[in-house]
Formats: C-alpha cells, sequence, structure tokens
C-alpha cells in the first residue's frame, strides 16, 4: 500500500550501493530514499562515476530528473546542475554519459526503475509530455503562495511540472534565512522533498538538512516552519495541495482527515451530500464526462466549419430611427 | 505518484523482483529507525510545543500567508490524557487507530 512515511531522513547516513538492473551500465550507484511496496516507484539519489555512459532506451514508468552537481552530455549538449527532465513512460531517451560525472535526483513515478535499450519511443508513449529545462537559469523565483490559503512571506517557488487532472506538482522551493511560520499545516495528498542546500526546521521532526528527505502521505501534521540561513529543496505533491493550517500538535491523521471532510461539507454542502448518498462511492471517484463523452473524430461527415469564425447571428442589428415612437 | 501516471504493462523479471524486495525490507529497517529516533525526540518536541504556543498567543498563529491571529492562552489546546506525542504515521491514515 503505497509508500511508507520517511521522514526525516538524510540521504548522507546511508552509502552508495551499485546498480546492477539490466540496462544501466556500470558506473551507477544509488541510495533509495523511499518506494512503493507495490509498484516499486521508487525515489533515488544517483551518483554516476566519471566516464558513465548509457545506451539511448526507454522506461516502463515514467520519471523525473534533477542534477544536482556535475554535468551530463546528452543530445549533443551539456546540461548542469539545476537541469530538470520530466520523461513520460515509454519515452525513449539519447544515449547519456557523464565525463567528469554527476550527482541526480532520480524519481520513478509508476515502477521501478528499467531502462530498455531502443532509439524509437514505444508506441503507447505521450510523447508530448516530455520537457526538461534548466531551472536554475530559465525560470524565475515566484511568490510561494499559489493556493490559499497560503505559506508566509519568504517562501519562493519555481514550479516545474503540473498535472491538469490531478493537480499534481513538481517545483522547486526556498526559503529565505530567517524565514519562519507558526502554524501547523497538512494536506490531502501525499507530500515529498529533497533538500539540495541548507536547513530547514520542522517542530515534529527537528533540522532537515543538505540532503534532507521526507516521503509523507496525506494528512500528517508538520510545521511551525522555519530556516535560519535558508535552503532550496525539490519539492512533489501527488494530487491537489491545500494548507489544512490549525494549531492542535496532537491531532492524528483520521482527526484530520475528518476536518478536512468536514470543511467540505462546510464549503460545498450540496456536493457533499451527494457524494456520501446514493451510493455514490465507486473508488475510482464518478464519472468525468469529459473524459468519456464521444467526440467527432477524424472521420466525422462535413466536419469543416461554415462560418468564418466572427459570426454571431444571435445578435440583433441595432437599428435606430430619429423619428420612433418611442414609450420612454 | 504523479502526473499522467501512466505505467505501460509488461512483465517484471525475477532479477527486478529480487532487488525490489531487498530495497523494501532495507526500506522496512530504516522505517522502523526512523520511528524511534522520532521517539527520542518527544522530551525537546513538548518543549518545541510550548514555545509555539508562546509565540502563538504573544506574536500570533499564520492563518493564512503573514496574516497573524493572536491565540488567547484559554483557547490553546491540551495533550489528550494518555495519547502518545506521535508523529510518524507509517502509511497514514490507515496507521491510525482511531475510530474512522
Amino acid at each position: 500500500m503505497a509508500r511508507p512515511h520517511i521522514e526525516p531522513f538524510v540521504d548522507r547516513d546511508i552509502a552508495f550501493k551499485n546498480m546492477l538492473l539490466p540496462g544501466f551500465g556500470r558506473g551507477m550507484s544509488y541510495k533509495i530514499l523511499s518506494m512503493d511496496n507495490e509498484t516499486g516507484a521508487c525515489t533515488m539519489t544517483v551518483q554516476l562515476a566519471g566516464g558513465y555512459s548509457q545506451v539511448p532506451g526507454f522506461s516502463w514508468s515514467e520519471w523525473e530528473m534533477i542534477v544536482i552537481e556535475g554535468e551530463l552530455q546528452l543530445d549533443g549538449r551539456t546540461v548542469r546542475k539545476g537541469h530538470y527532465f520530466y520523461v513520460p513512460a515509454g519515452y525513449a531517451m539519447p544515449a547519456v554519459s557523464s565525463e567528469k560525472g554527476a550527482l541526480l535526483l532520480m524519481m520513478y513515478n509508476t515502477g521501478e526503475p528499467s531502462l530498455v535499450e531502443a532509439t524509437d519511443h514505444h508506441a503507447l508513449c505521450q510523447t508530448n509530455l516530455y520537457h526538461d529545462v534548466d531551472t536554475y537559469l530559465d525560470i524565475t523565483w515566484a511568490p510561494g503562495n499559489i493556493v490559499k490559503p497560503s505559506v508566509a512571506s519568504g517562501v519562493m517557488i519555481k514550479l516545474l511540472n503540473y498535472n491538469p487532472i490531478s493537480h499534481a506538482m513538481t517545483f522547486l522551493y526556498c526559503m529565505t534565512p530567517a524565514f519562519y511560520q507558526d502554524n501547523i499545516s497538512y494536506h490531502d495528498c501525499a507530500e515529498e522533498s529533497y533538500h539540495l542546500w541548507g536547513t530547514s526546521w520542522m517542530m515534529q521532526f527537528g533540522d532537515v538538512p543538505t540532503g534532507g528527505y521526507f516521503w509523507r502521505p496525506a494528512y500528517i501534521n508538520h510545521g511551525a516552519f522555519a530556516s535560519e540561513f535558508g535552503c532550496i529543496a525539490l519539492g512533489r505533491v501527488d494530487s491537489k495541495l491545500y494548507n489544512h493550517f490549525h494549531y492542535n500538535p496532537w491531532s492524528t491523521p483520521v482527526q484530520n482527515q475528518k476536518r478536512a471532510a468536514a470543511r467540505v461539507y462546510q464549503r460545498d454542502p450540496l456536493l457533499y451530500r451527494w457524494m456520501v448518498s446514493y451510493s455514490h462511492n465507486h473508488p475510482h471517484g464518478p464519472e468525468d464526462f469529459e473524459q468519456t463523452v464521444q467526440l467527432r473524430g477524424k472521420d466525422y461527415p462535413n466536419n469543416e466549419p461554415a462560418t468564418d469564425g466572427h459570426q454571431h447571428s444571435h445578435w440583433h442589428t441595432h437599428e435606430h430611427h430619429h423619428d420612433d415612437d418611442h414609450d420612454q | 505518484m504523479t502526473f499522467k501516471n501512466l505505467f505501460i504493462e509488461h512483465e517484471r523479471s525475477k532479477e527486478e523482483q529480487d532487488w525490489v524486495e531487498e530495497e523494501l525490507a532495507e526500506q522496512g529497517q530504516r522505517f522502523e529507525k526512523i520511528e524511534q529516533n522520532m521517539r527520542d525526540l518527544a522530551p525537546e518536541r513538548a518543549r518545541w510545543y510550548e514555545e509555539f504556543f508562546d509565540r502563538l498567543s504573544i506574536r500570533g498563529f499564520n492563518a493564512d500567508g503573514d496574516q497573524k491571529v493572536k491565540i488567547k492562552r484559554e483557547d490553546l489546546p491540551v495533550k489528550p490524557e494518555g495519547q502518545e506525542d506521535r508523529v510518524v504515521w507509517k502509511y497514514g491514515t490507515e496507521s491510525d487507530e482511531t475510530e474512522k
């Protein structure tokens, strides 16, 4: 059942192990930070030795990666620290090498790490979702108040990936020196973070330094928050991020979940009533017609526009006559 | 986890299965160590809770962003009698014995 609560954990406390799974080649070592006990999906820090090279190929799982230190060469270019990749399942990456070595954070989202040698994408791959970016130089920091209620001033973010359906996000965040926020938070989603640099503090778990990590299931209290000298981290949430703030350090996950449901009842009573009545409790949720509606498709007859796209035949021509008899 | 959650069906080899099982076993040990460390932190955390309550009543609770609300001392919560100060929950709500 999913990944367990791993918090706090510091990857500096364990040694790298040689990656022996097929496809990855020699010179790759790793530390597992968390792993899903059903799917094998995992997050790991990875060290590539100088001179490492990897064949072109795809993974059965979608995966993400950010360069922590060092450089990678791929596709005739060099990428450096802060470079982020989102790679859909089945997407054939070019050959990758590291002349001088590199330290990476890799996240396999839907299955264990895999690399199948290939130069063509898998037929099922959603190739349009692939993207990579130099997050340090090509994205600017934005205020962290992207959701309400929001974090205090002093948290900044860079959004790296966003799922418009689930609202899952991958983002960089930083805390400015002397940041503090005096509340306790929990979310309706799982949350993950890896400290690329610096130390932050949470009232439940103490200091999280460089290399510090957590995978936190939904509804678990965290905060108050502080960072004496600042930090920068990569964060992820697996669905919509909502900050349920409070100040009771002894509430449990079930109590927090009930409070979240109570707030839905208070805010959206009609929707809540519908959801809990008439057996509308299918585990995969009710039907979303936007995902199931029949579409015209390519062979639909007479599917070309009949107008130039500027017509509104419902508009009435405004004819104004000075000699009309007006009632008023 | 995130995003389109596309997983292309394939058969996991014995080598991959063994690798996953070995890593999960290590993760189990790691979790137990974390859980113990967090139990050991409880006395210090109790002091942090009291300092937190002092800041809430003197400087204020961050209700939304920088909006601060001072909490009266009489409105601060009390630790439920007999309840352990627990901060690690292996599978979140599934690991919580509170009546669901």
